[in-house]
């Protein structure tokens, strides 16, 4: 068994991976995969120290958390994937870029 | 299931697109929707009183629980703080939709008003709930629901622009915050608030526990409107509709404060003095950037907006000075400025439904064309600029004279700078409003229909009774407080 602190640094990398999309990428659907990422690596963390908060089990509320926290992952996308529907038809095109008319 | 308040608002919230179903066959759609609603949030207003007295029976803490046994499983906890908050939500909440009846003109509004108060439910799941991981689905619930209000009129870009801008920052912060719950998950094995500060009493010291708060104070600084990452409210409350401005910013802002409240004072308290200092820094550096900013505007809902930034500045030092005083000044202001912003948006959404613009300059003089909700929005502004004997002054004095007593002189001292700057903005507004001539746009517009004028009216007088006759609301808030620090 690998031990704990490889897989909390794959679930931080991939936190990281998905905050630096959210910070340097242009493309509004991008932007909404950053979050999925970074929604994963949050999952991926509480399975893994649910195997390590009790001795040779695995805890079940980690699991009910992780399962839910992907429900609501894909209501957030669904929401942000239509939003930037809207947003393309307004504006022509996917980059967030055009996305400032409000600070004039 | 939950608690009988839950339930009914969860209740309501399912049927009301079956309302709209029922109501579309007979040609009414929208008023059986907006009688339902209303009614809703009545019965739920009407229910609060039976409830607390329940609560109180249980001592103060009233706790529902399902699934795995304390302290793992999921739970609800309600005191005296939840009840204090469910009431501002609720009364806000009647009062947007009251409103909102004549805002829009096109008729497809049950998904509107099935939003509205499943945001409403979920504030309140939020408030009443025992671990991080009812909270969450809650909180979640919350943010999505405004999101989507806020792109509620869609066919317009500016309502798109900032529903996406508030989707991706507001996400980023929830993201952030539940990688902050994990870790809290994996140093001590729950989730329950109170357990929790019990297990991180143990774990002094530990590195981890400093990202962790910083993260949490990143997720729910972010709802709260805290500098530096506040850039999603001004542009979210001035594209929505103004109905759903009140709500989110006389309400929704205040869950972030809340988050803050429990997680700093409940699962922080015993690192108190790291987080202590941080917290006003941040605090003071929110009311200038809100105040500062809002010296600046033209757009009437912009410059509430950055006022509202402001606001949350002074709630948040009333939690950074910590002491019971503070916070009964930090929850008394979240109360009163609920009310306040609540009535100057809702003043506001008059104003654009009857003229259509939004900016300062074109609405001079208005006051006179529409004489009862000029006269409201006035002694809304005087109020957000501290006059007494209006209600916002209650609450800023008690939050300045404790950060006096806690020994944070500077920081009051800022505060009471800001308190000037407010004013400045608060009298242009009423100068140009008020005093100055009317333009075109200002002279052509009628008063508001009645249904807009009673939640203003009700809203006005509510501030000038708390305004008045502080002393309930302010011991009803220190109860609150009480509970909140678990005295």
């Amino acid at each position: 068994m690998l031990p704990l602190s490889y897989y909390m640094a794959c679930s931080v990398i991939l936190f990281l991976i998905g905050l630096y999309c959210l910070i340097f990428k242009r493309n509004m659907i991008r932007l909404l995969m950053a979050l999925e990422i970074m929604m994963n690596a949050v999952n991926l963390n509480f399975i893994v120290l649910s195997s390590y908060v009790v001795e040779g089990s695995v805890h079940p509320l980690a699991h009910v958390f992780a399962i839910l926290s992907i429900g609501i992952g894909g209501c957030i996308i669904a929401l942000g994937l239509v939003i930037t529907l809207y947003a393309y038809r307004h504006y022509g095109t996917l980059d967030v870029r055009e996305l400032r008319r409000l600070k004039h | 299931m939950f608690t009988p308040l839950l339930d009914t608002l969860i209740f309501f919230v399912l049927t009301t697109p079956l309302m709209g179903l029922v109501g579309g066959r007979i040609k009414h759609e929208k008023r059986i929707v907006e009688v339902y609603v209303i009614s809703a949030l009545i019965f739920s207003l009407v229910l609060i009183p039976l409830f607390y007295s329940e609560v109180l029976k249980e001592g103060s803490t009233l706790i529902v629980g399902w699934g795995s046994p304390q302290p793992e499983g999921a739970f609800l906890e309600i005191d005296t703080l939840s009840i204090f908050m469910a009431v501002i939500y609720l009364t806000i909440g009647l009062m947007a939709s009251i409103f909102s009846t004549r805002e829009f003109e096109r008729e497809d509004t049950t998904g509107y008003y099935t939003i509205l108060l499943g945001m409403i439910a979920a504030m309140i799941g939020i408030v009443f709930s025992g671990d991080l991981f009812t909270l969450f689905i809650f909180w979640e619930a919350m943010c999505i629901c405004s999101y989507a209000l806020v792109a509620f009129k869609r066919e317009r870009w500016e309502s798109i622009e900032a529903s996406y801008k508030y989707l991706i920052m507001s996400s980023a912060g929830s993201i952030t915050m539940l990688f902050a719950f994990s870790f809290l998950y994996g140093l001590t094995g729950t989730l329950n608030i109170s357990y929790l500060s019990v297990g991180l009493a143990r774990t002094e010291g530990n590195p981890i526990m400093l990202v962790v708060l910083i993260m949490l104070l990143i997720g729910f600084g972010l709802q709260a409107g805290m500098f530096p990452f506040h850039t999603w409210l001004p542009d979210a409350h001035m594209a929505a509709p103004s109905s759903v401005s009140a709500v989110l910013s006389g309400v929704m802002v205040k869950v972030g404060a809340y988050g803050l409240i429990k997680v700093l004072l409940t699962i922080f308290a015993p690192m108190y003095e790291s987080w202590r200092v941080t917290l006003a820094v941040f605090a003071v550096s929110t009311m200038f950037v809100g105040n500062l900013s809002a010296l600046l505007q033209d757009d009437v809902k912009r410059l509430l907006a950055f006022s509202t930034i402001a606001n949350t500045g002074y709630i948040l030092l009333g939690i950074a000075t910590g002491s019971q005083r503070a916070l009964t000044g930090s929850l008394f202001h979240v109360m009163n400025h609920a009310v306040v912003k609540a009535l100057l948006f809702l003043c506001a959404g008059a104003f654009i439904h009857k003229t259509g613009t939004r900016s300062l300059k074109e609405l001079a003089g208005i006051r006179r064309s529409m004489p009862i909700t000029g006269t409201l929005f006035i002694i809304g502004t005087l109020s957000l600029a501290s006059i007494p004997a209006l209600n916002l002054f209650w609450s800023e004095i008690s939050i300045i004279t404790a950060g006096l007593e806690a020994g944070m002189p500077i920081f009051s001292l800022l505060m009471v700078v800001n308190l000037v700057f407010s004013a400045v903005y608060c009298l242009r507004m009423i100068q140009t409003l008020a005093v100055k001539k009317e333009t075109p746009t200002s002279k052509k517009a009628e008063e508001a229909s009645l249904p807009m004028l009673i939640p203003i009216l009700a809203l006005g007088l509510l501030s000038i009774l708390i305004g008045v006759y502080p002393s309930p609301f302010q011991t009803f808030a220190e109860e609150a407080a009480k509970a909140a620090l678990k005295q």
